[in-house]
């Protein structure tokens, strides 16, 4: 059965959806582990380094990094065509990945993710901070939209764990 | 239901997009949470199988040849390929995964080794018994237009088998619903895709939406989709939006295809044979 359906257009832009905070990542993935925060400064060799290797460019501000007994735990946050992922990643310290989760999503076909203090509310705040409130619909079919950015982030933590963590670190 | 159900929603990068999962059970939290691990477990080990991208999935290899001679495959893998073809035949090749050569040509897809025009059709796979696979020619067999609806499948039995009580797995759009009441889907409207379009709900069922909106982008002089007319060869521009409800999520990921290409009296027969409807917006 064929049903032609009407689509009325309501204007709600933003979509965004909290899936885990910091805290619940950090937990998940390292369970009793004790993290601690590791500032990296990585050198602008590093920084072209990693973006030679990966094909990408790679914008340090965005990144948090924690040093746990067995691995690294990094918080990032990517920028695609319509939407701003935050999201973390376990690389064990045999430099494999261990684990990704999203953190949060959210969503701007209107071109908010083009505006840069739109952006800025959700790159490198703290778990807490308060943000534009998108609406969170819970059950929502659409046509495959990619996440090839999210893929390159991931890429490039890899990238920046060997260039810049497994060389300096005694873990 | 007299007690509070724990509702988790986790998701993560998988397929090609972002697959996001929703639990709900009984306590304790952890409980919920290893189901969920349990069900994101099956998406990865089909992510593994089935990968177009990763060079050393099961599905790369029999694209780089090792199937010219019959060899056996892992049974999701064989369980997906026999639903493909008998999606193509079902819909007279409206729904074909052997396109892999032209999303390679057009960028969608990696390329392995030199991009060139092959044309070989659904008809040059061939199933034999015992999880056995042949290609009768060289072909690049591309799943994705099935395998995120198997996978959602997968999750979903996986939740269910954990005792989850109440669960939506979605894959990029993708999506099935279990539990007791009716579910609100929303879908996504094409002209403006961040705003909701038509609402259904849904006990027990699954939905895919395909449409060109996500994908369409220029490249040279050329306008292409990820959504490609098996018959013609061309990317579908088109505005239509379809949807199609089923019961299982890969019979609806499929038969996206089929409507959206097939003549509508096939698409029609398709979707009676799997007791589907379509949603079509504009």
């Amino acid at each position: 059965m064929i049903l032609p359906v009407a689509a009325l257009v309501a204007a709600q832009p933003v979509q965004a959806m909290v899936y885990l905070s910091i805290e619940q990542a950090q937990q998940l993935m390292f369970a009793r582990e004790s993290l601690t925060p590791l500032a990296l400064n990585p050198s602008a060799a590093q920084i072209a380094a990693i973006e030679r290797s990966t094909g990408t460019r790679f914008q340090p501000a965005s990144l948090r990094v924690w040093r746990a007994d067995s691995g690294y735990f990094f918080v990032d946050a990517v920028i695609g065509k319509h939407d701003l992922i935050n999201y973390a990643v376990a690389i064990g310290s045999d430099g494999k990945i261990r684990a990704v989760e999203v953190l949060e999503y959210r969503e701007a076909y209107g071109g908010e993710v083009r505006n840069a203090r739109w952006r800025a509310q959700f790159i490198g705040r703290r778990y807490g901070d308060p943000v534009q409130v998108g609406r969170d619909i819970q059950n929502l079919s659409g046509a495959t939209l990619s996440c090839q950015h999210l893929t390159d982030g991931i890429r490039r933590l890899l990238a920046l764990y060997a260039l810049v963590i497994a060389g300096q670190a005694p873990a | 239901m007299s007690e509070a159900l724990l509702e988790i929603r986790r998701a993560r990068p998988l397929l090609g997009t972002l697959v996001q999962i929703r639990a709900a059970g009984g306590g304790p939290h952890r409980r919920v949470q290893a189901a969920v691990d349990a069900a994101f477990a099956r998406i990865e080990q089909l992510h593994a199988l089935l990968s177009y991208h990763d060079p050393a999935s099961e599905l790369s290899q029999l694209n780089r040849g090792s199937a010219r001679r019959a060899r056996q495959v892992d049974a999701h893998t064989y369980r997906v390929l026999a639903a493909a073809l008998d999606f193509a035949e079902l819909s007279d090749g409206a729904f074909d995964p052997c396109v892999g050569d032209e999303l390679e040509r057009w960028g969608c897809l990696p390329r392995h080794g030199r991009a060139r025009t092959i044309r070989a059709s659904w008809r040059d796979v061939a199933l034999l018994g015992s999880r056995r696979v042949r290609f009768r020619r060289r072909l690049r067999l591309d799943l994705g237009g099935i395998a995120k609806g198997y996978a959602v499948d997968l999750a979903l039995e996986a939740l269910r088998e954990a005792g989850i009580d109440e669960a939506c797995v979605n894959a990029g759009g993708d999506l099935r619903v279990t539990g007791a009441r009716a579910q609100r889907i929303t879908l996504r409207h094409p002209r403006a895709p961040a705003t909701a379009g038509h609402t259904l709900l849904i006990r027990d069922g699954a939905i895919a939406t395909s449409a060109a909106y996500a994908s369409r982008r220029r490249v040279g002089a050329r306008e292409l989709s990820q959504l490609l007319d098996p018959r013609t060869r061309r990317p579908y521009l088109g505005r239509r939006s379809v949807s199609v409800r089923a019961r299982d999520c890969m019979s609806a990921d499929a038969l996206t295809k089929v409507v959206l290409f097939a003549p509508t009296a096939v698409a029609e027969r398709a979707l009676c044979a799997c007791e589907a409807q379509a949603y079509i917006q504009r």
